[in-house]
């Protein structure tokens, strides 16, 4: 099955994919960029605001801290 | 009815996997392969289609230009296909989600414009400053010209999104005020339901032109640069 992907597809599509569309393939990096960040920070002000939420209600603990900034220092 | 306005726009699911990978590669089948000399009607037809449209489209672009060719028709094909399928009664279209039209736009502008730094360093950047700027204006300018820049694919991306969006909500909220007429007057519920072809009939317009349009612009943007 590969060998017919790599016949039908990737033979006939190399100059393109390997010469006429780099610039697109550029273009497709800064795209990935820019999803990953928007969802790195949505993670965090999630976990932000969950943090504040179980502050509020008294919920607070220490390991309630240290658990949230875990998951905001990994990005999560 | 609020709550079935916007049914229509979420990620489609089939036994709690989603199915919306399925829905973008659904186009690809109703474009076969031509593998003879002299194909069928079908085929014959696309063939002359996209003969017409990518000589019209490509006639502006030089050598460096054309190798782009591939991309500019799978583009307006792909656009085209998916927003005239969204059309059919109760489908899902792709074009509606924003994240699908950002992941199409932001690629290709992207791709023009380091095209242009590439090849043409000088002329990319004198495009941040149009000729015949009086001295004192040049700061502003290059700034107003940056973020005109940096807008494309935003604009790209929304103005597809919306056009689609609206149409297969007005059609929605029409069609469902020819249904609750019904009861109450015939003769409004007929005005209605014409109303309703007509706007069915435009929204056809629409999907192709928003195609033509989507593409257009990015074979400018190219033209631009190269």
């Amino acid at each position: 099955m590969l060998q017919n992907l790599v016949k039908s597809v990737w033979v006939p599509m190399k100059p393109y994919y390997t010469q006429a569309y780099q610039e697109i393939w550029l273009g497709m990096g800064l795209m990935s960029l820019i999803v990953y960040k928007i969802r790195s920070a949505d993670k965090r002000s999630k976990a932000l605001k969950g943090k504040i939420f179980a502050s509020s209600k008294g919920w607070g603990t220490k390991d309630t801290i240290l658990l949230s900034q875990d998951t905001v220092s990994h990005g999560l | 009815m609020n709550e079935n306005l916007f049914a229509s726009f979420a990620a489609p699911s089939m036994m709690g996997l989603p199915i919306v990978v399925l829905i973008v590669m659904f186009p690809s089948v109703l474009f076969p392969t031509p593998s003879r000399l002299i194909n069928n009607r079908l085929i014959s037809i696309q063939q002359w289609l996209i003969q017409l449209t990518s000589k019209q489209m490509l006639a502006i672009h030089n050598q460096k230009g054309q190798t782009w060719a591939l991309m500019l028709m799978s583009l307006i094909l792909f656009i085209s296909s998916t927003n005239l399928l969204g059309l059919l009664p109760h489908s899902f279209t792709p074009t509606t989600q924003l994240s699908m039209n950002l992941g199409m736009a932001i690629p290709l502008w992207a791709g023009t414009v380091i095209t242009g730094f590439r090849y043409k360093t000088k002329a990319s950047l004198a495009h941040f400053l149009p000729q015949g700027t009086p001295l004192p204006l040049i700061p502003m300018l290059v700034v107003i010209e940056t973020i005109s820049l940096l807008i494309q694919p935003m604009a790209l991306a929304v103005r597809l999104t919306a056009n689609i969006t609206a149409g297969h909500l007005l059609i929605h909220l029409i069609g469902g005020a020819t249904l609750a007429l019904i009861n109450i007057s015939a003769t409004t519920a007929f005005i209605t339901f014409i109303i309703l072809i007509l706007l069915t009939i435009l929204e056809f317009a629409v999907a192709l032109i928003q195609a033509y349009v989507f593409t257009l612009l990015v074979s400018l943007y190219l033209h631009d640069n190269t």
